[in-house]
């Protein structure tokens, strides 16, 4: 195997392991009650963890709700927009 | 004065106006025809890609997408005349109000707090009708 082969493979391992993360964006219309509901509802999570995910959307703009791997992050991302919350989905920074 | 929705053992009861339910049905085939529109903001803001980083979502994504939101708002259309709806359809109608909702601040930009504060009189009574429509329904669904 060639060095460049080595240091692609190499590189494809060390993508593979960064995780993906649900990033739930704030929005001026949807109620507080309901994100901290939908919060809930998707990803079983209590009602402080809920509310306190809930509060830094509100407050800072946006917060990562969940990582893990991409095809789960994607589904999660996808129930959040059954909602009409405004969610992306990224390679975590 | 009578709440708009109330549960009764499993199902939740509606009272609202006739002139209500079809304003918000009219409301509902709006977004649902926007929502496959991609010149209208309502698409972009319902099927915007979920990766950012790319054009578009992969095809069985964006068919799950489109599917759930015709689905919810379908739903919603179907059984807006009810006079009692199964915790499953009120599930449906709290989607369909956030999706009414989200397609009515893509359609005027509202992206800030401000924005939504600087809406025509009209504007901001249609949006508090919206909200209260989540907001109780949620009341009824989880009491």
């Amino acid at each position: 195997m060639t060095e460049f082969g080595t240091d692609l493979l190499e590189r494809t391992d060390t993508m593979l392991d960064v995780p993906w993360e649900v990033i739930l964006w704030d929005d001026p219309v949807s109620l507080i009650s309901l994100v901290v509901r939908v919060i809930k509802k998707v990803f079983n999570y209590d009602t402080a963890k809920a509310e306190r995910l809930t509060m830094q959307v509100h407050h800072e703009g946006k917060a990562v709700v969940w990582s893990g791997d991409k095809e789960t992050a994607a589904a999660y991302c996808v129930a959040l927009h059954s909602y009409a919350l405004g969610a992306t989905i990224q390679r975590s920074q | 004065m009578s709440e708009p929705f109330r549960r009764v053992d499993d199902r939740i009861i509606v009272d609202i106006p006739l002139t209500l339910r079809e304003w918000l049905a009219a409301m509902a085939r709006t977004t649902a025809g926007d929502a496959v529109d991609i010149s209208t903001s309502t698409h972009h803001r319902l099927l915007g890609p979920i990766d950012p980083t790319v054009d578009h979502d992969d095809p069985l994504t964006q068919l799950h997408r489109q599917m759930t939101v015709e689905g919810s708002l379908g739903r919603f259309i179907a059984t807006h005349m009810h006079e009692s709806l199964s915790e499953d359809d009120a599930e449906e109608w709290i989607r369909a109000f956030q999706l009414m909702l989200a397609a009515f601040s893509a359609e005027r930009a509202i992206m800030t707090a401000e924005d939504r504060d600087n809406l025509s009189q009209q504007d901001h009574y249609d949006l508090i009708t919206l909200q209260s429509g989540v907001a109780l329904m949620i009341e009824a669904l989880d009491s």
